[in-house]
């Protein structure tokens, strides 16, 4: 339906009622489309001034359609009207009224009323991430930072998660502010960015170096960089903090790989007792392992060739100054197939250490167990994302740990053309936040769209204080 | 045709027409083309003519003053907000602003949807107990229509009254239970065991196992109508757990009188473990045929997330011998997961039992879950798919063979 463009009489909108195929939604289906359209607001007027005619009362899905064309269109008095009438009409309202009367409000002159709506939200349920969001965009940009503070906490009390646009909006709104307070908090965000893990997108990053470079009498000054492999920075030859974890941070995650991923609820679903215990007094006899390898996830690699073949070719890629390696595979293996051939295995198990697993157990457990064990230096290859086992891990903050350990210790082996292999190293720096105090380092992200999570960004703003 | 005449003398008579008319625009009123032409002329002439104004605020005054006598009312009601009442307050708001929310809900109902943890939860159970209400009210509706046809039937069938003789009183119901329960009976001296393992209540939220139990009540219900019974073993099964209080929502009174064997022991304790298999859709094993000297054992587990291996590993457990259903050596695999319900499951062992044909069994296999049945070996099969699908699709090879290779894996 194609809404009018002018206001309709009572007896106009009855005509286009009874040509309507289905009289009883009309209304539904014009206000719909009117705010499809954007139309003006005196035709949703019309349409409801005839219909409190014909029925003597408006619908409250009606009055939260024409609410959402006048928050669409911040006619503000008109939002208030609507407020006014629903407060009287309706003994409580529910999310979605809550919602647009905070968007609609907090955009205007009369933004403290979209706090008192928030407050209202609140007595009967959590506001959403975005009626937050308003409010503390609100308050910025009117230079209440305190008061945006004070929701932004309230709202991480609450476990909603802010918005990247809420984070952006306190650094632009903060710029060029001398007060001690604000830049604790400021200095806060970012912290937060480092806890969890994100990065921020090119505007946001660019907003945050205005605001360190606004900073009345610091002289921070702001270079976008990229971080060489060793993990120095070319700006001002700082070295990164590197990616390993910190003693307690690895004892606390090997111990969760092996409750969470390897026994989880019942340790027969990925191997059995008698296995596992196997495989521990096989990897305790033997360790330290350098590289520990996923067989048959390299055995892949090349579709074309020989199962072994990839793999031999993997241990002499990876087999020279004395490293010590083990290979994880299944019992399959060592029966003669047209894949797997007994002379090549044979040759391999002279360069390099074996545990095959039972054919139904899960040898990736296995992989992160055997790397875990022999130590930082350890590394592992496999070109498996492990999100299956970073799923097992019941906290946010052991993933965390789990990623962080993976970037420094997963090696990929990638099959080029006609090239061996190429390997891409485990990355040395790690990939957060930072901060000596007079220098921050951000990675940022160059899109606003979300990269894999394997994934980090390679570009840098460096901060340093002049 | 009068009334057609009266609106028309309205639509004249009413503020449009003249201001058209002065346009010369008479012809153009007429329905299609009416709301264009008349907000052109509406724009131009809407100043001069403020008597035709409409009152466009009239609805505000309208929704204001019908509620004078209500607001009071509700002044002098004290603004509780908490608990099941709030709650409840909130859901009605929900429904009346055209959320998926059901007209009734009971207090139980309400006290499960507090306890969801998230709003995402809340929403998808609201959704649930919506879809559930509206199922029953076409229930419901159906079968009086149903009641109203069957009585105009026997209105007639009264009038031309002719009661039928036969050599049979008709009383098929109870004589049919009769003959079933005969049936059971001597399964259960004679027949074939076949066990449900009732020990997976840990792994299952609530509604999995309501579902479950009733998949097994249809179960229960397909095997006594068969012509050679199963003799049911509940093993496992703890009084007054989940699934024993769901059962006694299902059968009420019946429950004690079911021809099956319910027990607390384990199917080790009960059969020689040697003759126990464990049919399960995780096993490396693929059953070939039908033995009818073995004991098959299944899960009763519904698992809506996907938790892989949990039977494999409990038969891993105690080292019993498993298998799954030869699905993708009859069956050119479509989409879904191979676990099957367990009525379906029901369906097949039955079927395998009486005939040792699995065409026949995998019928019961939902037909959205494959394309067809695969007469020739998979490799041949392979070839005219990649052929078929080069043709029509214009599919690249590679990825024809990736996705056969999905549904085919090499053991």
């Amino acid at each position: 339906v194609q809404p009018p463009e002018k206001a309709l009489q009572s007896e106009e909108w009855n005509r286009l009622r009874e040509n309507f195929q289905l009289p009883e939604i009309f209304e539904e289906v014009m206000l719909n489309s009117m705010i499809r359209c954007n139309s003006p607001t005196d035709v949703a007027k019309s349409l409801l001034t005839h219909m409190a005619k014909r029925n003597g009362d408006i619908a409250y899905s009606v009055l939260l359609k024409y609410l959402t064309l006048c928050v669409q269109q911040g006619q503000v008095s008109e939002i208030r009207d609507v407020y006014d009438i629903m407060k009287v009409r309706f003994k409580i309202l529910e999310v979605g009224a809550y919602n647009l009367f905070i968007k609609g409000l907090s955009n205007s002159d009369q933004w403290r009323m979209a706090l008192t709506v928030l407050e209202e939200a609140k007595k009967i349920m959590i506001p959403s991430r975005t009626s937050y969001e308003s409010c503390i965009k609100a308050a910025s940009c009117r230079q209440e930072m305190k008061l945006a503070f004070e929701l932004y906490h309230e709202m991480l009390a609450k476990e909603v998660v802010p918005t990247l646009d809420v984070l952006q909006s306190f650094f632009d709104f903060s710029r060029g502010m001398k007060d001690a307070e604000l830049q604790k908090e400021l200095f806060g965000i970012l912290l937060y960015l480092r806890e969890n893990q994100i990065y921020p997108h090119k505007t946001f990053m660019r907003s945050i170096k205005l605001w360190f470079e606004s900073i009345p009498g610091r002289n921070w000054r702001g270079h976008l960089t990229n971080i060489k492999d060793s993990g120095q920075c070319p700006v001002c030859t700082h070295q990164l903090e590197d990616s390993n974890l910190t003693e307690e941070e690895y004892n606390n995650l090997s111990e969760r790989i092996i409750r969470d991923v390897i026994h989880g609820t019942d340790t027969f679903r990925k191997t059995s007792p008698q296995e596992f215990e196997a495989f521990q007094t096989f990897v305790e006899n033997r360790l330290p392992f350098d590289i520990v390898i996923d067989g048959l996830n390299v055995s892949h690699i090349k579709p074309k060739r020989m199962h072994c073949e990839n793999l031999l070719d993997a241990i002499n890629c990876l087999a020279k100054d004395n490293v010590r390696l083990l290979v994880l595979g299944r019992k399959h293996m060592l029966i003669n197939s047209s894949n797997w051939k007994r002379e090549i295995m044979k040759e391999m198990q002279n360069k390099a250490d074996f545990f095959l697993a039972e054919n139904i157990s899960e040898d990736d457990a296995f992989l992160l167990y055997a790397t875990l064990r022999s130590g930082k230096h350890c590394k592992f290859v496999t070109r498996d994302f492990l999100r299956d086992h970073k799923a097992c891990l019941s906290d946010s903050l052991t993933r965390h740990l789990f990623r962080k350990w993976q970037r420094g210790h997963q090696i990929v082996l990638s099959s080029m053309f006609f090239s061996v292999f190429s390997q891409q190293p485990a990355l040395r720096y790690d990939c957060v936040v930072q901060t000596t105090g007079d220098t921050w380092h951000i990675p940022y992200k160059d899109v606003f769209e979300e990269k894999y999570s394997y994934q980090v960004p390679r570009k840098w703003l460096c901060i340093q204080q002049k | 045709m009068q009334s057609a005449n009266m609106l028309l003398k309205k639509i004249v008579r009413s503020s449009v027409l003249p201001v058209a008319a002065q346009h010369g625009m008479k012809r153009d009123l007429f329905p299609l083309s009416r709301t264009l032409s008349l907000s052109l002329c509406l724009k131009q002439d809407n100043s001069c003519k403020p008597s035709e104004k409409l009152d466009l605020d009239a609805w505000k005054k309208v929704m204001k003053s019908g509620l004078q006598e209500e607001v009071s009312e509700m002044v002098s009601e004290p603004q509780d907000l908490s608990g099941l009442a709030a709650a409840r307050e909130t859901l009605e708001m929900w429904r009346i602003a055209g959320k998926l929310v059901p007209e009734n809900v009971s207090e139980e109902q309400l006290k499960t949807f507090m306890e969801c943890p998230s709003k995402s939860a809340k929403k998808k159970y609201l959704k649930f107990l919506y879809l559930k209400e509206l199922y029953k009210k076409n229930d419901k509706r159906k079968m009086e229509e149903k009641r109203e046809r069957r009585l105009e039937q026997q209105e007639q069938t009264s009038k031309t009254d002719e009661t039928k003789k036969g050599p049979f009183l008709c009383l098929w119901a109870s004589t049919m239970d009769k003959a079933y329960n005969w049936r059971a009976a001597q399964s259960m001296i004679f027949g074939q065991p076949l066990v449900f393992d009732m020990s997976y209540e840990k792994e299952m939220s609530v509604r999995e196992v309501a579902n479950t139990v009733k998949q097994l009540v249809q179960s229960e219900g397909c095997n006594r109508r068969a012509v050679d019974p199963f003799h049911i073993h509940f093993c496992n099964f703890k009084d007054d757990s989940l699934y024993h209080r769901e059962f006694l929502k299902h059968y009420k009174e019946a429950w004690g009188k079911l021809l099956i064997t319910v027990t607390e022991q384990c199917y080790t304790e009960v059969f020689p473990k040697d003759k126990l298999i464990y049919l399960t859709a995780d096993s490396p094993k693929v059953m070939k045929t039908f033995d009818h000297n073995k004991i098959y054992i299944v899960g009763s587990m519904v698992d809506r997330n996907i938790k892989t291996g949990v039977s494999l590993a409990r038969a891993k457990r105690l080292g019993l011998e498993t298998a799954a259903l030869p699905l993708d050596k009859y069956l050119l695999w479509n989409t879904g997961a191979k676990n099957l319900t367990l009525d379906q499951m029901m369906h097949i062992l039955l079927t395998l039992k009486d005939t040792a044909d699995w065409k026949k069994a995998l019928e019961f296999v939902p037909k959205r879950k494959y394309h067809g049945f695969v007469a020739k070996p998979v490799s041949e099969l392979k070839k005219t798919l990649d052929l078929v699908n080069t043709l029509k699709l214009g599919k690249r090879q590679e990825e024809v063979q990736k996705q056969f290779a999905k549904s085919y894996p090499k053991k």
